[in-house]
C-alpha cells in the first residue's frame, strides 16, 4: 500500500477536499454554507467539551491554584490585610451600636426620671486596690458639667464629678470607698447611706448600705435608689443604685448593714450621662428596672424635704441620741457620734477624704453635742444644715483645711457660723 | 476496525483535553494536542491511514466549536502531515512527530496568511512559531508513548510486516 497509485490517489483527494472546503469556506464568507455542519459539530462537541470541562474541572482548578501561587501569595496577603481592616470596623461598629444602645437606654432612664443629662464617655479609669475608683470622662465645663453632679449609666447611679476641666471630668465610682450616697430603700422612707467598698467588696462590686434605723427589716432582693441630696447635689433623688445581696445582722448596733450589688456594672463603664438638671419633682421609684418588684405597700406621697419625713427622722435621731447618751462621753462616745455623723446624713454623702474631709466631720460632731441634749424639734433642722453643709459651701472648705488639725473648738465656732450662713443662705 | 475505533477515540480525546484543558490551563503555551495524536497515529498506522486520520482529525478541529478559522485548514494540513507522517514514522517514530510538531505551526499559519486571516503578520510569526514548536515538542514524546500504549504493538498490516521477525511471520 506504500507508494501505490491508490495511496497518492487517496492522499491527492483528501487533500482536494480539504482545499475544496477551505475554498468554499472561505469564499461564502457570511452565507454560511457550511453552516449547519458547523451547528452539528457545535451541538455534539459542545456537549462533549461540558462534561470534559465538568470531570477536568479538579485538575484544571489545581493547575489554575499553582500558576496563580505567586500572585496568590500577595492577593493572599492583600486580602489578610482587608479582612483586618474589615474585622476592625465590623468591630468597632458592633463597640458603636452596644454604645449607642447603651446610650439609649441612659436616656429612657434619664427620661424616667425627668433628669437631664449630658451624654459622656469615658475615657480612662484608675483605680487604686482599696483607695480610689474614678474614671475620666470626655465631658467637662464646656459641655456645662460642673462638681458635684451626679453621674449614671443606663442601669443607674454611677458616682459623682469630682473635678471638671475644659474638656474632661473627673468622675469618682460609687465603689470608690471613699464615696457615700444618701439612699433609700424602694417602697419605702427608710433611709440609709450606701459607701462603696473598694476591694473589701471582695472583688464582687458590692457596696455597703447602712440602714439607719435598725429596727427596719431589710429583705434580700430589695432594690435601692438615690435619696437625693439639698438641692440635688451632689446626687440626685431617685436613680436606682442596686439590690440588697446580703444582710449583716449586727445586734445592738445602731444601723443595720446591708450589701447590695450596683445595677451599674463598674467594671464596663462605658457611656455614662452627667445630670446636669435635676427632676423638678422626686421621681421615687419609678426609674427602677422594670423586674417583678417585691409587692410595694401603699404609701403617702412623701417628697423630699416633706414634714413626714422630717418627723420619722426625729424620731430617729431622738434614739441615736438616747444611744449617745447612754454611753456616756469619752472616746467612745466621741466614736458614736462619729459614725453617726458619717451615716447621718443621707443626703450629704460626706467624704472623708479630699477637700471637705475630716474636718467637716468634726465639725458636725461638735455641733451635735449640744443638741443631743437639747433634742426635738431644732433636729431636724440642724441635720439638713449640717447635711447641706459640707456641699453647700465648697469655697470655705478650702480655707478650712488647716483648722483639720487645730483643737476641737475651733472647728465647732466655725462650724455654727457655717450653718448659720448656710441656713440664711438657704432662708 | 477496532483499530479505526481506538484511532477515533484518541482523536476525540485528545480534542476534547484541548479545548477543555489544556488550553485553558497554558493560554498561549499550550501545545496542540491533536497535532500530536494525528502523527503519532500516522507513524503507528503508515501513510494513507495517517492521511485519513489527519482529515478526519483536523476536520474535527475545524468544527471544534471555539473556532473561528476557515473551516478545512487544519483538515489540509492535517492530511498532508498525517501522510508525511506515515511515511517517515515507520523507522523514526519520533522524528516523525517532532518534525511535525516543528512544521506544523509554520504551515497552519502560511496557509491562513494565504487565506487572508487576519493577524497573519511576520512578527507574530516570529514569536509565535517558536513558541508553539517548543511546546509541541516537549509534548511530543508523552503523546507518542501515549499513544503507543493505547494503540498496542507496532503496525502490523501497514508495512505488509517487514518488520515482524521471522519467526512470528506466519502467525501475525
Amino acid at each position: 500500500m506504500r507508494d501505490t497509485r491508490r495511496a497518492r490517489l487517496t492522499l491527492g483527494v483528501l487533500l482536494a477536499v480539504a482545499l475544496i472546503l477551505i475554498t468554499v469556506d472561505h469564499r461564502a464568507g457570511d452565507n454560511h454554507v457550511l453552516g449547519p455542519v458547523r451547528d452539528f459539530a457545535g451541538a455534539v462537541f459542545g456537549k462533549v467539551e461540558r462534561v470534559g470541562a465538568a470531570v477536568t474541572r479538579p485538575i484544571t482548578g489545581f493547575v489554575g491554584m499553582l500558576r496563580d501561587a505567586p500572585s496568590a501569595q500577595r492577593a493572599i496577603a492583600d486580602l489578610r490585610k482587608e479582612n483586618a481592616r474589615l474585622r476592625d470596623e465590623v468591630s468597632a461598629q458592633r463597640l458603636d451600636k452596644g454604645r449607642a444602645e447603651k446610650l439609649d437606654r441612659m436616656l429612657g432612664l434619664a427620661g424616667l426620671g425627668r433628669y437631664r443629662i449630658v451624654p459622656a464617655q469615658v475615657v480612662a479609669r484608675r483605680t487604686v486596690a482599696g483607695f480610689e475608683d474614678t474614671v475620666e470622662i470626655d465631658a467637662g465645663t464646656g459641655d456645662g458639667i460642673r462638681p458635684d453632679m451626679t453621674v449614671l449609666s443606663d442601669a443607674g447611679l454611677v458616682g459623682r464629678v469630682v473635678q471638671t476641666g475644659p474638656a474632661g471630668s473627673t468622675v469618682a465610682l460609687l465603689s470608690d470607698p471613699a464615696l457615700s450616697a444618701g439612699a433609700r430603700l424602694e417602697g419605702g422612707n427608710e433611709l440609709g447611706v450606701v459607701s462603696g467598698l473598694g476591694e473589701a467588696g471582695g472583688g464582687g462590686n458590692l457596696i455597703r448600705f447602712r440602714l439607719l434605723d435598725s429596727t427596719v427589716p431589710i429583705g434580700v432582693g430589695r432594690r435601692i435608689v438615690s435619696f437625693g441630696s439639698q438641692q440635688s447635689k451632689p446626687y440626685v433623688p431617685g436613680v436606682p443604685i442596686g439590690v440588697v445581696e446580703r444582710v449583716d445582722n449586727t445586734p445592738g448596733e445602731v444601723t443595720r448593714t446591708a450589701y447590695a450589688r450596683p445595677f451599674t456594672d463598674f467594671s464596663a463603664l462605658d457611656v455614662v450621662g452627667v445630670v446636669v438638671a435635676a427632676p423638678k419633682r422626686d421621681p421615687r421609684d419609678a426609674v427602677l428596672p422594670a423586674k417583678p418588684p417585691p409587692p410595694k405597700p401603699p404609701r403617702e406621697d412623701q417628697r423630699r424635704g416633706d414634714d413626714g419625713r422630717g418627723q420619722g427622722r426625729t424620731s430617729l435621731e431622738a434614739e441615736w441620741g438616747l444611744g449617745d447618751r447612754g454611753r456616756g462621753g469619752g472616746d467612745e462616745s466621741r466614736a458614736t457620734t462619729e459614725r453617726q455623723a458619717r451615716e447621718g446624713r443621707p443626703e450629704a454623702a460626706p467624704e472623708r477624704r479630699g477637700r471637705h474631709g475630716t474636718q467637716a466631720v468634726d465639725g458636725e460632731q461638735y455641733a451635735q453635742e449640744p443638741r443631743a441634749r437639747e433634742q426635738d424639734a431644732q433636729e431636724p433642722r440642724a441635720r439638713e444644715q449640717d447635711a447641706q453643709e459640707p456641699h453647700a459651701q465648697e469655697a470655705p472648705a478650702a480655707h478650712e483645711r488647716p483648722a483639720a488639725v487645730e483643737p476641737r473648738n475651733a472647728p465647732r465656732q466655725h462650724d455654727g457660723a457655717a450653718a448659720d450662713d448656710a441656713r440664711g443662705g438657704r432662708n | 476496525m477496532a483499530r479505526n475505533l481506538l484511532a477515533a477515540l484518541l482523536l476525540f480525546v485528545a480534542l476534547v483535553l484541548q479545548v477543555s484543558v489544556v488550553n485553558r490551563l497554558l493560554f498561549s503555551w499550550a501545545p496542540d494536542l491533536v497535532l500530536l495524536t494525528v502523527a503519532a497515529l500516522a507513524t503507528r498506522r503508515g501513510p494513507v491511514p495517517g492521511a485519513v486520520i489527519g482529515f478526519c482529525g483536523g476536520l474535527a478541529y475545524d468544527l471544534l466549536p471555539p473556532s473561528n478559522h476557515t473551516l478545512g485548514q487544519y483538515a489540509l494540513v492535517l492530511c498532508a502531515l498525517g501522510y508525511v507522517a506515515g511515511r517517515v514514522g515507520e523507522r523514526v517514530p519520533l522524528l516523525a512527530v517532532a518534525v511535525c510538531a516543528l512544521v506544523a505551526p509554520g504551515m497552519l499559519a502560511g496557509l491562513g496568511a494565504l487565506i487572508g486571516a487576519p493577524g497573519v503578520t511576520w512578527p507574530v510569526l516570529a514569536t509565535a512559531w517558536p513558541r508553539a514548536a517548543i511546546c509541541n515538542l516537549v509534548a511530543a514524546p508523552l503523546v507518542l508513548w501515549a499513544v503507543k500504549v493505547t494503540h498496542g504493538g507496532h503496525r502490523r498490516r501497514a508495512g505488509g510486516g517487514e518488520l515482524v521477525p521471522s519467526y512470528r511471520r506466519g502467525t501475525a
